[in-house]
């Protein structure tokens, strides 16, 4: 049996085992794992078709381009948890695990073990792709605070008021005092 | 008293190496501990705010001081278990709700996957029924007899600092949106919770300055950016020039004039930052229009209150300060601009707090001549409820090509949404001054809105992570609609969300920008005798 066709009659294992385990990575991941209502639950849905996506366009073999819509949709989310840099991308890495634990549960596919160099290659391609996501969702979340800060709302918290001030120069007045 | 099964509803099971590993749990969630490090937490009170606060009648404030969240001692006064447990006593005695909130929760879980905290988080202490319990728990150990014998067994807690790290944490990781309470078979009103251990807190000088500096400039200037009389009407005359300069029009605003018909009171952010600005402008234009005869207060001249976000006694003295001046102008009512908060204190505190507001007659628009019965007791109205009739009575003319550019949504504000049922007016301005516009899916709109996720003085940059995670919920149902309908703005009446949703487009779904109801309304406005150019965005566009 060729791998790729392996992959494609193992599909269904890998995704459940490999969204199962990326969303075993929060605290309490019941919920997310079990409700299908997209707008209900945008992490474990979002999750989920992104996985899905990119494991369908691995075994489609298609272009690096195609696999950033997918990986943004995952990564995005990761990239404000609660997880440090390496823990938000590892899912992606993790499928490396998961398609050696279903291979090798299978007499036909268990051969098919020593072929995977290309297919972790691939992953770790995939991988890069994702922390190049993840960087540019931080540098986001920094701009946007930079762009609250300009936009002069941080006044809110800096602001002094004028009328303490003048007292204050009043009763202290510097070697300006007068001028 | 029902069997506790938050901690099933908290627990997980995950086998297998995992390069993941370090969030599953291993123990019950009353003994997890919270970690604070940066980015996690909103920077304390300046003391130097928190001491101006106590020093003001009315109000109590005590124990200001330095004190990091990071650090181990925080500094708490010495008998500050007995001044938390009293303050409980005291609420429970004073507060039917709270007593009734604390009782009568089954734990059924309905209101669990309800919140945006949780639904971005995946936190259990997020889950609403589980946040509560942090109260709850404590409530039991001390104020039930089944709690004084049994404790843990059914469900009670000792009072420690461990615990008060954790309301610390979770009082500020809710908006008080109130989404879980549309779904709770006992109407508990999670965000009073909320508003109980936010109160608490601040009886031992724990709490954060984006809440309390805003509430202390609000309290002396009269509005959150401590802005003087001379500041804030030269803003909204800047802005006046800008709508000249845009339409032709000269809109010449007054300020603190006594014996005008209305009082017009509107978020301060609406004379200050974008996209405010552009909603103000709206406001200006709207009643240059119809000839309104209205003041503006340099005094009263905040809508939003963040004593909502502090305690009671802090909400009822800022918004008494509208009253008192609505009194002081002798004006007949209050019109309110596009705020979210101050409409829920308005609506669900104001009469017990201020009310009734006798001295002012209830509502008449001077154009159509419709009488807002509705708002017979708080004698204020809302700008869309305004509209709305303005546009219903046909007295405004609207050219809807104006707004060309505009492929919109929206957004319904928490607090108009759910604490003052504002949910077709908004609606219906939007038919008669867009195009197109599309609704967001059913479960994210209405009474069942996602909050924008940074609420209740939680719209500061330092906890960023945070508020772009809360409102995931919000934002990916924007992001729906953006693909599929091409919709690229997202209108609201609320100034939190003005400012909040823009950075939440910003990193979830940037094509979407987010504008204020009236800015639309100012955009479709035909006024007679204008000059208009062509503006190809609206009042925004850059001439």
């Amino acid at each position: 049996m060729e791998l790729t066709e392996a992959l494609a009659n193992t599909k269904k294992e890998v995704l459940s085992r490999w969204i199962e385990r990326t969303l075993d990575s929060y605290t309490s991941p019941g919920f997310f794992k079990k409700s299908k209502d997209p707008f209900a639950n945008p992490v474990g849905s979002n999750i989920s078709s992104g996985l899905t996506e990119v494991f369908d366009l691995l075994l489609a073999g298609a272009d690096q381009q195609a696999y950033l819509a997918p990986l943004d949709r995952v990564v995005r989310i990761r990239a404000v948890q609660d997880f440090t840099p390496a823990q938000a991308v590892a899912p992606l890495l993790e499928l490396k695990w998961v398609v050696k634990q279903v291979l090798s549960s299978g007499k036909e596919t268990k051969p098919l073990l020593s072929q995977l160099d290309n297919l972790d290659c691939e992953i770790d391609r995939i991988a890069l792709a994702a922390f190049n996501i993840y960087c540019e969702c931080r540098e986001q979340l920094y701009r946007n605070r930079i762009n609250e800060l300009k936009s002069g709302r941080s006044i809110l918290t800096d602001a002094a008021c004028p009328s303490a001030v003048m007292r204050q120069e009043l009763n202290n007045p510097g070697p300006n005092a007068g001028v | 008293m029902a069997v506790v099964k938050v901690d099933m509803l908290a627990r997980s099971v995950a086998e297998g190496p995992s390069l993941m590993t370090g969030s599953i749990p291993t123990k019950d969630w009353m003994d997890v501990p919270v970690v604070f490090k940066p980015g996690n937490y909103a920077y304390p009170t300046k003391p130097e705010k928190l001491r101006y606060l106590d020093s003001q009648q009315g109000l109590s404030f005590p124990n200001a001081r330095e004190w990091n969240p990071e650090d181990d001692d925080w500094k708490l006064p010495d008998n500050w278990k007995e001044i938390i447990l009293q303050g409980i006593a005291d609420r429970l005695d004073k507060f039917r709700s709270l007593k009734i909130f604390m009782d009568c929760c089954v734990r059924c879980g309905a209101c669990a996957d309800k919140c945006h905290f949780f639904l971005g988080t995946g936190d259990p202490k997020n889950m609403p029924v589980l946040r509560a319990e942090l109260l709850r728990s404590v409530y039991r150990q001390n104020f039930t007899r089944a709690g004084k014998i049994l404790g843990k067994l059914v469900g009670g807690r000792e009072m420690t600092v461990g615990v008060l790290k954790e309301w610390f944490m979770y009082a500020y990781q809710c908006t008080e949106c109130r989404r879980c309470s549309v779904f709770c078979p006992y109407g508990i009103d999670t965000a009073e919770i909320t508003m109980m251990l936010r109160e608490l807190l601040h009886l031992v000088g724990i709490g954060i300055n984006w809440a309390m500096e805003p509430a202390s400039n609000s309290n002396r200037t009269g509005n959150h950016m401590g802005l003087t009389p001379q500041a804030f009407k030269g803003n909204v005359e800047f802005l006046c020039d800008d709508i000249e300069n845009l339409t032709g029009v000269r809109v010449n605003p007054t300020f603190n004039r006594k014996g005008a018909e209305v009082l017009f009171i509107t978020p301060s952010a609406d004379v200050f930052a974008e996209p405010g600005i552009f909603t103000c402008m709206g406001y200006l234009l709207l009643f240059e229009a119809i000839g309104l005869d209205y003041t503006w207060s340099t005094y009263a001249s905040e809508g939003g209150n963040f004593g909502l976000f502090t305690n009671n006694e802090l909400m009822k003295k800022l918004n008494a300060k509208m009253y008192a001046e609505a009194k002081r102008l002798g004006v007949r009512w209050i019109l309110g601009g596009e705020c979210g908060h101050m409409w829920r204190v308005l609506h669900q505190y104001m009469d017990t707090m201020n009310g009734p507001a006798d001295f002012l007659e209830v509502p008449r628009s001077p154009i159509t001549g419709t009488v807002f019965d509705n708002a017979k007791s708080t004698k204020m109205i809302h700008i869309s409820e305004f509209t709305a009739d303005l546009i219903k009575n046909n007295k405004i003319k609207l050219d809807k090509s104006r707004n060309a550019h505009v492929k919109a949504t929206f957004h319904d504000s928490c607090n108009p949404a759910r604490a003052m049922g504002l949910l077709d007016e908004p609606r219906y301005v939007l038919d008669h001054v867009v195009d197109n516009w599309v609704e967001m899916p059913e479960n994210t709109i209405r009474e069942k809105t996602f909050c924008c996720g940074s609420g209740t003085a939680l719209n500061t940059d330092e906890i960023m992570e945070i508020r772009m995670r809360s409102g995931l919920p919000r934002a990916n149902a924007v992001k729906y609609v953006h693909d599929k309908h091409d919709v690229n703005t997202l209108a609201c009446v609320c100034a939190i969300d003005r400012a909040t949703l823009t950075t939440l487009m910003n990193y979830w779904v940037p094509e979407v920008q987010v504008a204020g109801l009236s800015e639309l309304v100012g955009n479709a406005l035909v006024i007679e005798g204008e000059q208009r150019q062509d503006l190809t965005e609206g009042l925004r566009t850059l001439v």
